[in-house]
């Protein structure tokens, strides 16, 4: 019996290191109670908030906001069959059943910039909790309240009215919010970006790529833009120029990033930032605006890579015959912006296409590169104030800074009515960069561009890349609507839409 | 096996006959005639022995034997399987004539219950037990594949052929949305971490199948997928046996199931009427179809061979006074039936236990094990798995230039349209190297005390060391993608897992009993720790094909989680007890329960406590049932209990960071990390409630046995990603959430049919299971599997096939604009589909779109039937096994009929709709529009898909022949030929095998959401073999 006694006694000393034993945090990862604290976890946070905008760029949002607009059109490969989530964007025929479609760039866009939001949220909540140096603290917390307000600004373009999310979501009742109306969310992007711009250093003293005071500012400007409040939009623009940390480059061409090099030039207010190689941070947009079935041969002439291969699928964002008869005669910008290559196994015509030039960039690897992706530049800067002075009458002072962008572009003064040849010079100046949609819906031009592009498709679709005798689908633009459909999995968890 | 009252019967024997005998005799012959009890026929092939020696002999045709005796104080043990064996001390005689009884339905027997054993008469659970010897002629490396149809209630799937892989074993239907289905394994009471695909079956003695919650309940927060008890063999009492056993076998895949493609005239005939239909010119290569008489190229043929398997063991089993040993070595090798596959298993086990003192014992087990498998990426969808990209390649892309060498890439120009290129997937067979190395360590160690009658204390000690290297290497002439023209980029694959697992186990026994009132009182705790230890490397861009190591590669890849360490830990301390009475024996009660702590589970919910409790009544000892003859046994049982699955990940329960989150800026890499989960502290197991009643009968003598089992259970607290909304910034929140109802029946049958020297002998099982989703999350009524082919739905079984309804092709125009449309896509001759929500358009995506199930992948029911004859030295058995109702998703035929010509096709496609003259046999559609139109009939999954994959499978043949005193150094010999995978009667026509389950990646079964998919899979070989066993 001792032998028992002692045995139970073993036991017992056991059992009281149970709980000890029965704790086992990941040794392979860290979890919340041991993060935000300092100043590295937070530098770690606001890196990830940019994050999910490489993603977005790389091939959704140029086709919810370029391919959805007269500037670009996909080109259509008979032989490939599952094209229909980007077709149906460029041809406004997404399926949009009592507001929600199940289009997964749609969803991708969503669900990005949520991430985002997320993401910054979680920092602005705990940031004042953790201490660290205060300038630096206060450069993350701008940094933070810019990509929340660039978050929301686009989602509410996009969308209209949707969830308000100010603070994380901590268990699985708050997930799901209910729609906010657009007045309410963008008085929080105006706040936040107010917020943002004085925490945020000069461009001249913050870190490369990240977003700046200035930065800010031409987001702040661009929303009043947007909410037509053009005196307040001139004041923050008027603060950019004044600022001196921006000018254009000589050379509209140099205006883009290289693959390595230019990147963050002069003339960059703010890009998407990426980088070649097999970190995952690269992109891959170029591949996805080549019209296709193309040759291995073929890709190496545009790419420049030693390894380039065959790519199939069908090629989105082709340049329309109507933005290249935009560019004026003379105008400098055709050139840099658009270039034609031959694509040998094309089933349309004589397979010379047009592409985007302003992304040709040489790289090495195959479907990985590292050229940046232009949010801001100076130059829409100028052409915002522009804008802006036009439509409170000032349009001698408006010109000055019209002239200035014409002039790169080998240029002269322009002809007509002002502000059309403001909103003329915005569709050639920034032509393939995510404004041309939202350029249309803003000044209320969209559904009457888009039914004239549909039918011009229609009447002539061999000039709009359909091989011969291959017709625009049926319900091809039957649904032009300024606002995109929320998104159908979504609809599935949010009792509220 | 011990048999209680055999023992006594022998003992008693024994002692009448050294009372009775007197006389001695010296160096003598003793000869005799072995008869069966029952009718005094002779008894052929019947093993005759002098204990405790090697010198022995068989009876031959008519009975009789004649064996030298050195000594006169020798005994002689005769044996024979089936019947109880003898032991005659010969005491001087010259002729000893012994009568044999069969073995009563081994009722004494005792069997192996959680943490101990019970006499089998008065278990009072659902438990089965199989002598490892019944599976001993099966050439297969894995126990779970001898299994197959022996079981009642447990649906044992070969999903996959891949040598030593891809078995699949599910214990009455238990399923869950994440916590898997794989039972618990317990190795000479050891919980393993892991599978027992690596076991060398010639170590197991016998396999105890644990089935409802009475019988599991021990085993806790573990059990409620079921529980396998695996002894293995020791040293049978008073023997010395050295046994030799080998199997030689070829193995070669069956023609029938295959899939039946197009030969190159077919494609070449589709292709150019696909451009005739069109309108276009014919591309030259396609204008004369029979051109390619007799040219035909079967890729996927070309990837086949006869392949052969060998299997050998030497088991050296003894028994002294003191000591009781066992050695096994083992060697499994084999080939396999795709090119450069292979698996080779050495294997070695020592168990030894040690009689200290009449009071103590001690036992020590330890089991090495290396294993080295290497199969090319054999399985998975398009560009993922070799042979489905065979199966679809161009007949008439050649594998083999004109000069005999093969083709290294095949691609034709655009215009005849061809927009994938291929590699040679020979070549990609034989270059890529997909291995993987284990080396395995079992070891038990175990101490027993009987301070005094009838209580018993016990400590273990188990460990269990797991080391596995993976290597994969694609160089530059290789590739298992499609479109990845030669040479392409090297790319490789290090992967080192090293897993420790410890357990320590105390348990106290006490048994007592008070006149009629027989007690067993069990106590235990106990106390396990897993870890693992990863890395993971990924690379690619090698400098040199012929050197694929770290230092050759130009990248290490580390985007998208490619190159990582991990590190998995858990720990697990229990309390368990169980109560045993029973009443004269025949009025049964058992409870137990077993208190989990476990370091997965959230703070706020550490413990979990499983209590179960059985009873059973043993009708037939009562005195009513005294006067009759038919039942020699009448059991009733009922149990109910609750068990837990614990498989929710090691740390659910916590809020983690992901740190790989990068950002750049300008051209520098910035560190990122974000929140990817939220945290849980309530956080547990998923809970199985089980009801379950048997009844047992006995008949005839114990000639015919019957068990039968129903049971309900409810499985809740179903750990659950749920989804939430993604505005959140996260997909899903882990929460235990939901719940299913599993019931079923089960019968199982063995019946001795003839007895004496035609025995034969049938044991068949049949088991229905059922299960229906009760709940999901609040608001969520279903769960999509990733790929979208599967739906959960509330009030519907789990993993159902979900999709469109078809409904033939659009005949005509009127047809076409009388039905509901796909908009901008339908046309005459395309496929038409049902309007499931009635909205008069055909839409794809959301909830509420023309989507439905489609099929189900689970069977009505499943069934096994085993027959056994012996005549003579003569034995024959043959193994059935089979599954009704059960549907599979042939999802390859998105590649198979893509009407685009892009790919060769079923040659079914033969008869498609051309025109509205000529609608073919109204099933495929029209290839007239290009992806557009074709598009539909392919990637929005329909019906078409599902097919009836009920079959029945003639598993085994095997026929023995023994040899009995070959010489003096042989006790028996036995010579045997066998096939596995005679045939398979099965109207399955999307492959060669009706139980495939394959991933989109080819690197698993897809789980319980997402089952059932044939992406064309490694095929399961047809082997015969022959063997010998040689005893010494």
């Amino acid at each position: 019996m001792k032998k028992i006694i002692r045995i139970l006694a073993v036991l017992g000393v056991v059992l009281t290191s149970c709980e000890d034993e029965l704790s086992i945090f990941p040794e392979d990862s860290l979890s919340t109670p041991t993060f935000f604290k300092t100043e590295e976890d937070f530098t770690q946070a606001i890196n990830a908030a940019y994050v999910p905008l490489r993603l977005i760029n790389n091939q959704s949002k140029p086709y919810l906001a370029e391919m959805h607009s007269d500037n670009t059109y996909f080109a259509r490969n008979t032989a490939f069959g599952a094209t229909e989530q980007q077709e149906d964007i460029a041809d406004h025929a997404i399926p949009s059943d009592d507001g929600i479609t199940a289009n997964v760039h749609v969803e991708r866009v969503y669900v990005e910039y949520y991430r985002i939001v997320a993401r910054t949220n979680q920092i602005l909540t705990t940031i004042d909790e953790a201490e660290f140096d205060e300038t630096v603290k206060a450069n993350i917390k701008g940094q933070a309240l810019f990509l929340r307000a660039y978050s929301y600004f686009d989602l509410v373009q996009f969308f209209g009215s949707i969830p308000l999310h100010l603070t994380p979501v901590l268990g699985r009742e708050d997930a799901a919010l209910p729609l906010s109306n657009e007045d309410e969310i963008y008085a929080q992007i105006v706040s936040d970006a107010q917020a943002a711009i004085p925490l945020l250093p000069p461009k001249s003293q913050q870190e490369p790529g990240r977003v700046t005071s200035g930065a800010a500012q031409t987001l702040l400007a661009n929303v009043y833009m947007v909410r037509q409040q053009w005196a307040e939009a001139e004041t923050v623009l008027r603060a950019v120029v004044a600022s001196n940390e921006y000018a254009l480059m000589t050379d509209y061409a140099d205006a883009f990033s290289g693959n390595s090099d230019n990147k963050n030039n002069m003339e960059s207010v703010f890009e998407v930032q990426y980088k070649e190689g097999p970190e995952g941070l690269d992109g891959n947009f170029l591949y996805n605006f080549i019209p296709r079935p193309i040759t291995a041969e073929e890709v190496g002439a545009i790419t420049g890579t030693s390894n380039p291969q065959p790519v199939n699928g069908e090629g989105n964002n082709i340049p329309t015959p109507d933005i290249i008869e935009a560019y004026e005669d003379g105008d400098l910008r055709e050139e840099a912006s658009i270039q034609y290559v031959t694509i040998s196994e094309s089933f349309w015509q004589d397979g010379v296409y047009p592409i985007i030039k302003k992304y040709v960039e040489p790289h090495s690897l195959h479907n990985n590169h590292g050229m940046n992706w232009p949010v801001y530049r100076y130059a829409e800067v100028l052409l915002f104030l522009a804008e802006a002075l036009e439509e409170q009458g000032q349009a001698g002072e408006a010109l000055t800074y019209l002239e200035q962008v014409r002039t790169r572009a080998g240029l002269g003064a322009p002809s007509g009515d002002l502000g059309e040849a403001i909103f003329r010079e915005r569709q050639v100046e920034l032509a393939f960069e995510n404004k041309r949609w939202f350029d249309l819906v803003r000044t209320g031009r969209a559904i009457d561009v888009i039914t004239a592009h549909g039918a011009r498709i229609k009447a002539n679709p061999i000039a709009y890349y359909y091989p011969e005798g291959v017709e625009p689908r049926s319900n091809a633009f039957t649904n032009i609507t300024e606002r995109y459909a929320l998104p159908a999995s979504e609809s599935s968890l949010n009792p509220n839409f | 096996m011990k048999k209680i009252y055999t023992s006594l019967r022998i003992l008693s024997f024994f002692v009448l006959l050294i009372l009775a005998c007197s006389a001695y005799a010296q160096d003598a012959t003793v000869t005799g005639t072995v008869s069966f009890a029952d009718d005094g026929s002779p008894l052929p092939g019947v093993n005759v022995i002098v204990k405790g020696t090697t010198n022995g002999t068989v009876t031959d045709f008519d009975g009789n034997y004649s064996i030298n005796v050195p000594e006169e104080n020798e005994t002689l043990v005769f044996s024979f399987i089936g019947f109880t064996k003898q032991e005659v001390p010969i005491d001087g005689q010259t002729e000893i004539n012994v009568t044999m009884t069969e073995d009563a339905t081994a009722l004494d027997e005792v069997v192996l219950v959680g943490y101990g054993t019970q006499i089998k008469r008065e278990v009072t659970g659902s438990v089965q037990t199989i002598e490892a010897e019944e599976l001993a002629d099966i050439p297969v490396s894995q126990v779970t594949q001898k299994l197959q149809g022996k079981l009642a209630g447990v649906q044992i799937n070969q999903t996959t052929g891949k040598p030593g892989q891809g078995m699949s074993v599910r214990i009455r239907g238990q399923l869950s949305v994440a916590g898997g289905s794989e039972p618990l394994y317990v190795i000479d009471g050891f919980p393993i971490s892991g599978g027992i695909n690596n076991l060398n079956p010639d170590e197991i003695e016998d396999i105890t199948i644990l089935k409802d919650a009475a019988s599991t309940s021990l085993y806790g927060s573990r059990a409620a997928n079921g529980v396998v008890l695996i002894t293995t063999k020791n040293g049978t009492a008073g023997e010395t046996n050295i046994s030799f056993n080998t199997s030689v076998g070829m193995q070669t895949v069956p023609e029938r199931g295959r899939i039946e493609m197009m030969n190159s005239v077919e494609f070449a005939q589709f292709k150019k009427e696909y451009y005739e239909d069109q309108g276009d010119p014919v591309p030259e290569i396609f204008q004369n179809p029979s051109q390619y008489e007799g040219q035909t190229n079967d890729w996927y043929d070309a990837l086949l061979r006869t392949a052969p398997l060998q299997n050998y063991n030497l088991t050296i089993t003894s028994n002294t006074e003191k000591l009781r040993s066992a050695v096994v070595a083992g060697l499994f090798k084999q080939d396999g039936v795709v090119l450069n596959s292979d698996y080779e298993r050495y294997s070695l086990r020592a168990n030894l236990d040690y009689n200290v003192s009449d009071k103590v014992r001690v036992g020590f087990n330890i089991a090495p094990s290396y294993i080295i498998d290497n199969v090319p990426r054999t399985d998975g969808t398009r560009g993922q798995g070799i042979l489905f990209n065979a199966l679809h390649t161009w007949p008439i892309m050649p594998i083999f230039n004109p000069d005999g060498t093969r083709t290294t890439f095949n691609r034709f120009p655009a215009d005849t349209g061809n927009i994938f290129s291929y590699a040679n997937w020979l070549t990609s067979a034989e270059q890529i190297k997909n291995e993987t190395k284990d080396v395995n360590l079992l070891t038990n160690a175990f101490l027993e005390y009987e301070p005094i009658e009838g209580l018993t204390i016990k400590t273990t000690l188990n460990a269990e060391i797991y080391n596995r290297r993976y290597e994969f290497f694609s160089p530059t002439t290789a590739t298992f993608r499609i479109n990845n023209p030669i040479p392409t980029n090297s790319e490789a694959i290090w992967e080192d897992r090293n897993d420790f697992s410890w357990l320590n186990e105390n348990t106290v026994t006490y048994n007592k009993s008070f006149g009629e009132h027989n007690f067993s009182l069990l106590g235990g705790f106990t106390f396990q720790k897993f870890r693992r230890d990863l890395s993971r490397v990924q690379a690619q861009n090698f400098a040199d094909d012929r050197l694929p190591v770290i230092q050759g590669a130009a990248d290490i890849n580390r985007g998208g989680n490619q190159t990582f360490d991990e590190v998995q830990e858990w720990s697990l301390v229990s309390f368990l007890s169980r109560l045993t009475y029973n009443y004269k024996g025949k009025y049964l009660l058992t409870a137990a329960v077993r208190s989990d702590g476990s370091s997965r589970f959230g703070s706020e919910n550490r413990w979990g406590t499983f209590p179960s409790v059985s009873a059973g009544w043993i009708a037939s000892d009562e005195d009513f049932m005294q006067n009759q003859e038919t039942f020699s046994l009448v059991k009733l049982r009922a149990s109910y209990g609750v068990t837990g699955n614990n498989n929710i990940g090691n740390y659910t329960q916590y809020a983690l960071i992901d740190n790989t989150v990068n950002a750049v800026f300008g051209n520098d890499l910035a560190p990122g990390s974000a929140v990817n989960s939220l945290s849980n502290t309530n956080l547990g197991w998923e809970t199985t409630k089980q009801f379950d009643v048997g009844l047992d009968l006995s008949l005839f003598n114990d000639r015919v046995s019957f068990v039968y089992d129903y049971y309900t259970k409810n499985t809740t607290n179903l750990l659950y990603n749920v989804q939430v909304a993604q505005e959140s910034g996260l997909n899903e929140f882990s929460d235990n959430i939901g719940e299913i109802r599993f019931w079923g029946h089960e019968f199982a049958l063995n019946t001795v049919n003839t007895t004496g020297k035609f025995r034969w002998t049938t044991s068949a099982n049949i088991s229905f299971n059922r299960n229906v989703v009760e709940s999901l999350a609040d608001g969520i009524d279903r769960v999509y599997g990733d790929s979208g082919w599967h739906i959960t739905k509330v009030g519907e079984p789990f993993g159902q096939f979900y999709g469109h309804l078809s409904d033939g092709v659009y005949l005509n125009q009127e047809d076409l604009d009388s039905s509901p449309q796909v908009p901008g896509r339908s046309t005459v001759g395309s496929i038409k589909l049902i309007d499931v929500n009635g909205d008069g358009v055909i839409t794809r995506g959301g909830d509420d779109d023309d989507r439905a199930i489609t099929g189900n992948p689970f069977p009505d029911f499943t069934y096994g039937i085993t027959n056994t004859i012996k005549y003579g030295n003569w034995d024959f058995s043959v193994v059935g096994t089979g599954s009704q109702g059960n549907q599979l998703l042939v999802r390859h035929l998105f590649s198979t009929t893509n009407l685009d010509g892009v790919f060769n096709l079923l040659k079914d496609v033969e008869n498609r709709f051309r025109s509205v003259e000529n609608p073919g046999d109204g099933f495929y559609g029209t290839t007239v529009g290009g992806g557009n139109v074709t598009g539909i009939e392919r990637d929005w999954i329909n019906d078409r898909f599902v097919a009836d994959a009920s079959y029945f499978n003639i598993r085994n043949i095997t026929l023995g022949y023994t040899l009995g005193g070959v010489d003096r150094y042989f006790k028996s010999a036995r010579l045997y030929a066998s096939i596995q995978n005679v045939h398979i009667f099965t109207k399955y026509w999307g492959g060669p095998n009706p139980e495939i389950s394959v991933q989109n990646n080819g690197q698993g079964d897809g789980g319980n959401l997402e089952s059932g998919v044939d992406i064309s899979g490694y095929p399961v070989p047809r082997i015969v073999s022959v063997g010998l066993n040689l005893n010494f």
